[in-house]
């Protein structure tokens, strides 16, 4: 089994069908890089990927290693490390207001909920989100939302923090705003995003293609080959 | 979401949710009892003016019960005309005082408490593996996503007039329960992405009745 | 019993029963304040989407949290008042209401799924929902049994009209419903 210390993600030889379709077949890859960006065509594999790190999808076959954790085995354990940000916060906050949100995570780990909910509220005192505590999420803009996704994986202390394409429902702004927020994170941050412009300091880029790794390293190279073969292809079919 | 639950503070609200539900309870058992129009009349006279009391600069709530009384009516005289007046108004007193009463209980109790009252009728559903961490999730995504979906239907609704100045057919129904039941499951697997597992809060609970 | 996906969507489910509560009307406006609104009809596709049991729980879901005080019945109404008035019987007949329209969406008879949908909305929307609130009506009301139908019959009509609805939307959304296959775990 291979071995891997903290901030270390090793996949070995995964296999993964999706749909009665395969879509991974002996993928291999190693990620140790503070921030690593994915990028491909849609239904090319990056969110597949993504739910492989964090156990939503287990692999037909091979290992996965993330923090020292190898998910089929110890999938229960990789919520407490692994925050997945999901593209609409719509669908990904579940409780009415913003203390319940943030406390929900916690009591998940097994706090009870008296102490959670002040742990809730004190961590949003803390990002100078205390307003939101009682307000209706319903009353936030998508760009508030998605803040509050993002505060709610961090309450949970992870070391990792995956992003499924989290830009799709955010202005400009808050785009940006966002941007400088994934920037100034402690954690090991994987995010797939099809807005290009985000990983230019980023460390790692990989882009994936019909399941497999069509080019992987220096973000500028990996994503001006990947918008070339996107030019090549239209100037092809018209 | 307001709820009907008055945040000024009237001497009921004191009152443990508890008791006001076995109140309700006791009381309405003995309406039953009550047969004679007279006793009843003076009996929901009596729970108006409590109401009426307690709820003192807040009487606009009535206003909720507006499209009940034609209902009201319609029961009354039917059953007069059926069985006599005396047995009509007995009944529309009856009616008409549990509901009143009932209301003050609602008006006086936060939410919270209420659920917390209920729940020891909710315990033996723990036999068929449902538990109030499950209730009390399920209770929150309710309220969480009652004006996400009526949001939602409220763009097609107007996307629909937008195109075709008229109100929307219930044809669009089909599309919108089947997104409804895809937001079901990226909720679920955000979820699970969260560490939630009903086996382990089954687990919990288990620990924490064994303390 | 019920896993994460279940607990979800009974409680979309009852999510979607109050949201219908205040869509804009889009039948005839019915008067009385019955709970016969579109709200039944949100009842019956609990039912016929989600499968007997499902169905039933989330209904059940709604009207717990209409019982603790939240305004969810159509008109903003809520609070245990509702269960204490005349149209009590239909509400607490939603219940079983949805579990048959559920159960009899789910048997395999020769017919189409449309065929399928309208029957158990029918029986289970329609029937048992206005048996329940008609029984109701005569037992503690006081009303005979004679009185209640004709005072029920009003209502009849509509509620025909959305199991028709129902029906429908069943047969585009019902398949996906009933046999999304699980991600493997």
């Amino acid at each position: 089994m291979p071995q891997s210390g903290d901030g270390k993600i090793v996949l070995r030889n995964i296999s993964l069908a999706r749909q009665d379709r395969p879509l991974f077949g002996g993928l291999s890859l190693e990620i140790a890089e503070q921030r690593v960006g994915l990028i491909g065509d849609n239904g090319a594999g990056k969110s597949s990927l993504l739910r492989l790190l964090n156990g939503l999808l287990l692999p037909d076959a091979g290992t996965i290693v993330v923090h020292g954790l190898e998910t089929k085995v110890q999938r229960a354990r990789l919520p407490g490390k692994v925050g997945f940000i999901f593209q609409n916060p719509e669908h990904q906050i579940v409780f009415p207001t913003g203390a319940e949100e943030i406390a929900f995570g916690l009591r998940c780990t097994g706090m009870p909920s008296q102490q959670a909910d002040t742990a809730a509220r004190a961590f949003l005192a803390e990002h100078n989100c205390a307003g939101w505590a009682d307000t209706s999420v319903s009353e936030l803009s998508d760009g508030q939302k998605q803040h509050l996704c993002i505060l709610a994986i961090l309450a949970m202390t992870p070391s990792l923090v995956l992003l499924d394409e989290p830009f799709s429902s955010l202005d400009l702004p808050s785009r940006m705003k966002f941007m400088q927020m994934i920037a100034a994170l402690p954690q090991q941050v994987i995010m797939a995003s099809h807005d290009l412009d985000v990983f230019a300091d980023f460390d790692r880029v990989i882009w994936i293609d019909g399941g497999k790794i069509a080019a992987d390293g220096a973000p500028s190279q990996v994503i001006a080959a990947y918008r070339q073969r996107c030019i090549d292809s239209i100037g092809r079919t018209s | 979401m307001i709820a009907p639950y008055l945040t000024a503070k009237t001497w009921l609200h004191h009152v443990s949710a508890g008791w006001k539900l076995l109140a309700l309870a006791a009381i309405s058992i003995a309406f039953t009892q009550l047969t004679d129009w007279r006793g009843l009349l003076a009996a929901a006279a009596a729970v108006l003016a409590l109401y009426l009391l307690t709820l003192l600069g807040h009487w606009s709530r009535l206003r909720l019960y507006t499209s009940l009384l034609p209902l009201l009516v319609g029961i009354g005289a039917l059953q007069a005309y059926a069985s006599g007046w005396e047995i009509a108004i007995a009944s529309i007193a009856r009616l008409a005082a549990m509901i009143l009463l009932a209301d003050l209980v609602t008006a006086t109790t936060p939410m919270l408490a209420m659920m917390d009252a209920l729940s020891p009728v909710l315990r033996p559903l723990r036999r068929i593996g449902v538990d109030e961490n499950q209730v009390s999730l399920a209770v929150a995504l309710v309220i969480r996503f009652m004006p996400v979906l009526l949001n939602e239907w409220t763009k097609r609704s107007e996307a629909w007039r937008a195109r075709t100045g008229r109100r929307p057919p219930l044809r669009l129904l089909a599309p919108f329960a089947a997104d409804v039941l895809r937001l079901a499951d990226h909720v679920a697997e955000a979820l699970e992405s969260r560490g939630f597992s009903i086996k382990r809060s089954q687990e919990r609970n288990q620990e924490e009745n064994k303390d | 019993m019920f896993d994460t996906r279940d607990i979800v969507r009974i409680s979309l489910f009852a999510a979607l029963i109050a949201a219908m509560g205040l869509f804009p009307r889009l039948d005839i406006p019915l008067a009385g304040g019955v709970p016969i609104t579109l709200q039944t009809l949100g009842v019956m596709l609990a039912g016929a989407l989600l499968g007997p049991w499902r169905g039933a729980a989330s209904v059940l879901l709604f009207l717990l949290l209409v019982a603790v005080g939240a305004p969810l019945l159509a008109g903003g109404r809520g609070g245990l008042g509702v269960f204490f008035g005349p149209t009590a019987g239909y509400l607490v007949g939603w219940i079983p209401g949805a579990f048959v329209t559920g159960w009899l969406m789910q048997k395999h008879w020769p017919g189409n799924l449309f065929l399928r949908a309208y029957v158990g909305a029918l029986v289970g929307g329609v029937l048992v929902i206005h048996a329940f609130g008609l029984f109701y009506l005569a037992w503690k009301v006081g009303m005979s049994l004679r009185q209640a139908v004709v005072a029920d019959f009003v209502f009849v009509p509509g509620d025909i009209l959305k199991a028709l609805a129902c029906a429908y939307v069943a047969s585009i959304a019902g398949p996906r419903s009933l046999n999304v296959p699980k991600q493997p775990s």
